[in-house]
Parts: structure tokens; C-alpha cells; sequence
């Protein structure tokens, strides 16, 4: 497309535009989204993302739709953050207004924003800014049919990005409030992988925190069970070895199953790694016959990266102490000589593998509807 | 200056006077000063139950300005409230409970007056152990004012006790979202939740005994049935109509307690062992087999009850040579005799034999006794060739 032809183009993304060709508009544009030089094109520009965000107030509601789609489309490219982000504050009100029909496209949309580290920081302080902070996001996740007409699914996935920061970890692991604890049902949430996968994904960004381990594996969070009930499955133990598990996982009925989507498993795996990584919290997992669910499942399992992480917990589940000075295993000192083998051999593995996040990552495999 | 005083002086003397003559008669008893000296107001140390105007005059006194009708409903109501804390804090719940239902009568236009009443008298009722008053009084306040934190707590902490527990969770959900830190709060849903997801797993052991014990009785019953053995069935069916199929053969004949509380079990051999019951009608004695193999015979059993003569067999006639058994075939008053030398199962499968309530039961008699020649009168009796 040369200048001119877009300039025409941009020239009836107005919101006072002829309705039949502002629709015929947005359809095109969505159409470009589809491809990867179309994407390229406009993620380059600027006038187009701002056009696009306008029209998403438009009076028509295939416009709004299309707008939104396309900006879905548009915003897994860092690139569009800039302009993007300048909406801010409005998108974050429409996500919250119970009333508001498109909250799950505006949910998408922030969910794709925050994946990125710098936007994902932007939307956080917009949120403060706004006075919507994380603690209405958590209710209006919590709450069914907060939304009437939007089932606010990706709210999962921007936690999750947003767990990123270390002030929203903080957040969620206020001791003194209810807020993580809310979290954890939804890691059995049937209805919505999306959703499921956000909350385990929030979780286990927040495993990353060791100073919190104690609280998350006690009583008052109780942690462990909702980690390991999607990894269960019918299982029948011998009474005694049923009665050492976490109460969530005794006696499981034969209909039980696993959780499907290979990604969530592995990262409920992470999440029960992280959580071994301090010398208490390693007791507290195996006390409560961690192994005998993981031992199981490795039985079962049939990805290698879910069973490659099967192995590396088991290992620590069932292998001896670690020396002096070694007993928190993220904060050890390694020496240089040992730091550049490991590097080798991760190298090694990433060559054979998918990339598996070192730290507390974002979501990845949300982007949202493409065309 | 001076004319007063000695005016004073001069009206001070006749009455200095009397007391040189007279006797102070309203002066304590000095046997009983404690008691009466609890008798009035200022110095009691707690009021007493009840106000009885003639014991008890100025404390009645008192009680009647503070409960004047004449003031106003807010400010009756606020003493009845006061009332009521003061019971609280002495844990005289009833009491208080009372005080405070008199505060609501007066109906007065505070709102939010009314709505401590209820809450506090929500509270009285939970210790009580009222819950559903308290309940009920908790909602009544939240009516008045929806945000009352006390009256969300004290609902919460209602619903925790009548075991209503995703209830408990989202009134405490509602409370941390007026107040985010409260730490009754956080804490009650906490322990709700806990105890949701204890009675859940409470649920699925229960579950899962009762799919248990369904397969063994389906078991048993597949066992009985192969030997084509019957079981005595309550409802009135024809006699000769076998029961056919597990579902017909109803698993309510064969209960899981006999009646001395042992069941029919398969061991590992896949032989059933049955509860046995041996009666001794001359002297209305019992013996009782807890595990009979069915593939063991009567005789053997015999010779070790018998081994020695039973404390009860007076006449010293209960020798194993000396016995007969019977079983008797109720639908048709029949009795036959067993061959002694025959198992358990081979007896359990004769063709008039129902089994009862899951215990073989048989008759122990002597030969030839008097006893028995009585006890066979006017039945039919099958004997042994």
C-alpha cells in the first residue's frame, strides 16, 4: 500500500465517516491483520492504532468489533505499545465497567499490552493512577457474572503478566489480606483453559517470592493441594498413604482427570519446584506425599517437557539434603567454572526444547483471536 | 459576721443536745452492717437480679428515672442498650438478649441505634448458641445498614457454626470488600474454607465405603446365589418362586448384621463362612459360630461344643452321640432333620432351607427325650432314613 492509498484509507476510519464505508474500512483492516505483512505495515503506524482506538466507541457494532480484533491482532507487536498505551486509562475503565459489552475485548487486548515488561509496568501504573487498582481486577476475576455480557477469561493471563512486577506479587501475597487465597479454586476451572492458565501461571510467578513460601505452604493459604489436584488422577491409594495427602486430594473419584493442556502441567510443576526451593519448604511438600502424586503421573505422562519436569521434581522429592550452605537452591552462589557448564548445557537444551522461563515470565500462547 | 454565728450556735444547741440523750437510730446493726450496707445503691458492688421495690426502694427509685417513659425512644432505647452491654460483659447472655429486645420495642428512629441493638443482641444469641436468631438478627441489621462490619463478622462467624460454609466464605468475602485487612475476617474465611474442603473429602470417603461395601454385598450375593442357596425373603412371596436375578434377591434378606453382629464373608479361598446360630430349646440356651466354613460338617463342630457337657444341661444328657439337629422350614412348619456328617453348604442348599436374616439358625434336641417327643407334637417331622 503506497502513502496515498493509506492516507485514503485512514480518511474513512473516522468516527464521522459514511456508516457502510467505515464498516468496509474496519473490514479491511482486520483482513491485514490476518497477515504477517499487513500486521508489519500498520504496526508501524501510528495514525492507524490511534484511528482504530477511536473507532472502538464508534455507534456501530461491527466497527467496534473489527477495531478491536484488528488492535488484538495489532498489539502482540511491541512495536504498537507506544501508541497503544496512550489508552490506557480508558481501556482500563471499560475493562472494569460491569456494564461494559466489549470488556472481553479490551481484556484480550490489555492482556497482550502486558506482556511486554515495559508496557506491562505502564499498565500497572495506569491502573494506580486511575484508582483501579489490583485489588478491583482480583474481585471483578473472582466474581461471577461480574460482567453480564463478558466472561472477563483473560483477566487470567493479565495477572499473570502482570505478576511480572514485583509490586503486584507483593500485592496478591498480602499477608494480612485475602487476596491469593481467592485465586486458587479457579486452578480447577473447567470452563475456561484461558482462565485456568492465567491463575496458574499468576501462581506460579509468585512461587518466585521464597520469603513467603512458609505462609503459602501453611495453613492460611494452604497452597500445595490446589498445585497438585490438576496433576491427580483417580488413583487409589493403600488408607495409609491416602491419609498423608493434602485433604483436597483424598479419595478422589473415579471420574477424576488430569489437566489436559500440556503447558498448564508443566507450569504446575514449576510452581511445586519453586517451592522446594528453601529447605522448609522442601520438607512441608514432601510431608504432605507430593511424590506419590508426581510418581503417578510420570506414569502417565506422555509430553517430554512435562515429563522432563516430572523428573527434576521427583529427583528433589526423593533425593537426599543438600550440603551447608546450599539449602535455599535460589539463592546459592555458583561458582564460575560450574555457572559456565550449566550454561552449556541449557544451551544444549534449549536447542532441543521450547524456551522454559528462567524467571517470572510472561504468558505466553495468549495472544488472543487472530482472524 | 458575729450575729450569725452565734445564731447558728444558739439553733445547733438544742440539736447538739439530743445527741448527748438520744440514740442514733439509723445507725447500722452492727451484726448484719455488710448486709445492709449491700443494700444500698452507691455501695453495692453488682445490682441485684431482680428490683423488688419494698426490699429495695431507692435502687427501684433509680431503675424507674432511668426507664422513664417520659424521655424519648432514642434515648430509652440507648439506656436499654447500655443495659444490655452491661449484662454482656458479665456473660449474662439472657439477660442481655432481654435488654436488648426492649431497645428494639421502643422503635425509635436511629437507624443506626437499631441496627447495634440487633447486632449486639446477634451476639448475645451466638453465645447462647442461637445461631439462627443470631442470624436472623444479622440480617435485620444489615437491613438497616448493609455495611455494618460487626454484623457481617458475627454473620460469618453464624454461618461457620451451622456448618454453612461457602456461606461463612462469601459474607466474609463481603466484609474484606468494605474492609480489605479486617482480621477476624480473613481469618474466619480461611478456617470456612478448610472446613468446606474437609467435609468435601468427609463427603467422598463416605462415597467410596458405600461403593465398596454395594460390591461386596453384589459379590456375596453372586456367591449365595451360585450354590443355589436361598435367603428368606420379609415380603410375602409365593414359596416356591425362587428369586431369580441379583437385583430380585433382595439384598435386604441377607443383612449386613446378623443378628449378633457378624457377617457372611467370602475368605481368599472363595468359600463363604456364615454366622451359626445352634438352639437349645429344652433350656433355652444358645451357641453362636462366628465364621461356620461352609465346607466343614456339622459333626465336627458338635464334638468340639460338646466336648465337655454345657453348665446348663442339668441332666447330663447333652453327649454329641445323644444329638439331633433340626432346621425348620417356617413357611410350612415343618422340621427336618440334619445329617450330621453333611456340611454346612450341603445343608444350606436343601431344598426347604431359607436362610434368615443372614444366620443359619439350627435346633439342637436330645433323641428320643421327653422334651423333644413334646416339642415335635403336631409338627411334621422329616427324619433321616
Amino acid at each position: 500500500m503506497d502513502e496515498e492509498q493509506a492516507r485514503e484509507l485512514l480518511g474513512f476510519l473516522r468516527l464521522d465517516t459514511r456508516p457502510d464505508l467505515k464498516g468496509q474500512a474496519t473490514g479491511y483492516i482486520l483482513g491485514l491483520t490476518g497477515s504477517v505483512e499487513g500486521r508489519t505495515l500498520l504496526a508501524g503506524r501510528p495514525d492507524f492504532l490511534e484511528a482504530l482506538l477511536l473507532l472502538t466507541g464508534d455507534r456501530s457494532l461491527a466497527v467496534v468489533k473489527d477495531s478491536y480484533h484488528s488492535l488484538i491482532n495489532l498489539s502482540v507487536a511491541a512495536a504498537t505499545h507506544g501508541a497503544l498505551a496512550k489508552e490506557l486509562p480508558v481501556l482500563l475503565h471499560r475493562l472494569l465497567d460491569p456494564g461494559y459489552a466489549f470488556a472481553d475485548q479490551v481484556c484480550t487486548l490489555l492482556s497482550n499490552l502486558s506482556r511486554e515488561e515495559g508496557t506491562c509496568r505502564q499498565v500497572f501504573q495506569a491502573m494506580q493512577e486511575e484508582g483501579l487498582g489490583l485489588a478491583r481486577a482480583v474481585e471483578a476475576f473472582c466474581t461471577e457474572g461480574y460482567n453480564q455480557k463478558a466472561a472477563l477469561h483473560y483477566l487470567g493471563p493479565l495477572l499473570s503478566n502482570l505478576t511480572q512486577l514485583p509490586e503486584t506479587r507483593e500485592f496478591l501475597l498480602d499477608r494480612s489480606r485475602c487476596v491469593v487465597q481467592r485465586l486458587l479454586p479457579y486452578t480447577q476451572y473447567e470452563a475456561s483453559a484461558i482462565r485456568r492458565g492465567g491463575v496458574i501461571g499468576t501462581l506460579r510467578n509468585c512461587c518466585f517470592e521464597y520469603k513467603y513460601h512458609e505462609w503459602l505452604l501453611g495453613a492460611e493459604v494452604d497452597l500445595l493441594p490446589f498445585l497438585l489436584l490438576p496433576l491427580a488422577g483417580p488413583e487409589e491409594f493403600p488408607e495409609e498413604e491416602m491419609e498423608r495427602l493434602p485433604v483436597d486430594l483424598q479419595y478422589l473419584p473415579q471420574d477424576k482427570q488430569r489437566e489436559k493442556d500440556p503447558d498448564i502441567r508443566k507450569m504446575l510443576l514449576e510452581a511445586v519446584m519453586l517451592l522446594t526451593a528453601t529447605k522448609a519448604g522442601r520438607q512441608r511438600v514432601k510431608e504432605k506425599g507430593t511424590y506419590l502424586v508426581v510418581r503417578e503421573l510420570h506414569q502417565q505422562e506422555t509430553e517430554p517437557d512435562v515429563l522432563a519436569a516430572c523428573e527434576k521434581l521427583i529427583q528433589v522429592l526423593i533425593g537426599d539434603e543438600p550440603e551447608a550452605g546450599m539449602e535455599n537452591l535460589l539463592e546459592v552462589e555458583i561458582p564460575e567454572d560450574v555457572e559456565e557448564r550449566l550454561q552449556r548445557l541449557d544451551r544444549e537444551e534449549e536447542r532441543q526444547q521450547e524456551t522454559q522461563s528462567e524467571g517470572p515470565g510472561a504468558q505466553t500462547g495468549s495472544q488472543g483471536p487472530s482472524r | 459576721m458575729e450575729a450569725a454565728a452565734g445564731q447558728a450556735e444558739e439553733a445547733a444547741a438544742p440539736f447538739l443536745d439530743k445527741f448527748q440523750s438520744q440514740r442514733y437510730t439509723g445507725g447500722f446493726n452492727p451484726k448484719s452492717w455488710e448486709q445492709e450496707f449491700d443494700k444500698i445503691p452507691m455501695f453495692m458492688k453488682k445490682s441485684p437480679a431482680e428490683i423488688d421495690p419494698e426490699q429495695n426502694p431507692d435502687l427501684a427509685c433509680l431503675q424507674s428515672i432511668i426507664f422513664d417513659e417520659d424521655r424519648s425512644p432514642e434515648e430509652q432505647a440507648n439506656t436499654y442498650k447500655n443495659e444490655g452491654n452491661e449484662y454482656f460483659k458479665e456473660k449474662n447472655y439472657k439477660k442481655a438478649v432481654i435488654s436488648y429486645t426492649e431497645g428494639l420495642k421502643k422503635k425509635c428512629s436511629d437507624q443506626d441505634l437499631n441496627a447495634v441493638l440487633y447486632t449486639n443482641r446477634a451476639a448475645a444469641q451466638f453465645y447462647l448458641g442461637n445461631y439462627r436468631s443470631a442470624l436472623s438478627d444479622v440480617i435485620a441489621a444489615r437491613k438497616l445498614k448493609p455495611n455494618h462490619l460487626k454484623a457481617i463478622i458475627r454473620g460469618a462467624l453464624c454461618h461457620l457454626e451451622l456448618k454453612n460454609f461457602p456461606e461463612a466464605m462469601a459474607w466474609c468475602e463481603e466484609g474484606l470488600r468494605i474492609d480489605s485487612k479486617e482480621k477476624k475476617l480473613v481469618e474466619t474465611r480461611a478456617k470456612a474454607d478448610r472446613l468446606k474442603r474437609a467435609e468435601q473429602r468427609d463427603v467422598r470417603k463416605a462415597k467410596l465405603k458405600e461403593k465398596k461395601d454395594q460390591s461386596q454385598k453384589e459379590v456375596l450375593l453372586t456367591a449365595i446365589k451360585e450354590r443355589n442357596i436361598k435367603l428368606f425373603l420379609e415380603a410375602s412371596k409365593e414359596e416356591d418362586e425362587i428369586s431369580d436375578g441379583l437385583g430380585e434377591m433382595s439384598l435386604n434378606g441377607l443383612s449386613s448384621d446378623s443378628v449378633t453382629g457378624t457377617k457372611i464373608y467370602l475368605d481368599d479361598n472363595g468359600n463363604l463362612n456364615w454366622p451359626v446360630l445352634f438352639l437349645y430349646p429344652e433350656y433355652g440356651q444358645t451357641d453362636f459360630i462366628s465364621a461356620f466354613h461352609e465346607d466343614s460338617r456339622f459333626i465336627d463342630h458338635i464334638l468340639v461344643m460338646f466336648a465337655e457337657l454345657p453348665p446348663w444341661d442339668l441332666e447330663r444328657k447333652y453327649h454329641s452321640s445323644n444329638l439331633e439337629l433340626y432346621f425348620e422350614d417356617e413357611a410350612r412348619e415343618e422340621m427336618y432333620q440334619l445329617n450330621t456328617e453333611n456340611t454346612l453348604l450341603q445343608v444350606l442348599q436343601h431344598q426347604r432351607y431359607f436362610v434368615k436374616a443372614g444366620t443359619p439358625t439350627f435346633l439342637v434336641l436330645v433323641k428320643q427325650s421327653p422334651f423333644s417327643k413334646n416339642y415335635f407334637f403336631g409338627k411334621k417331622v422329616h427324619r433321616l432314613k
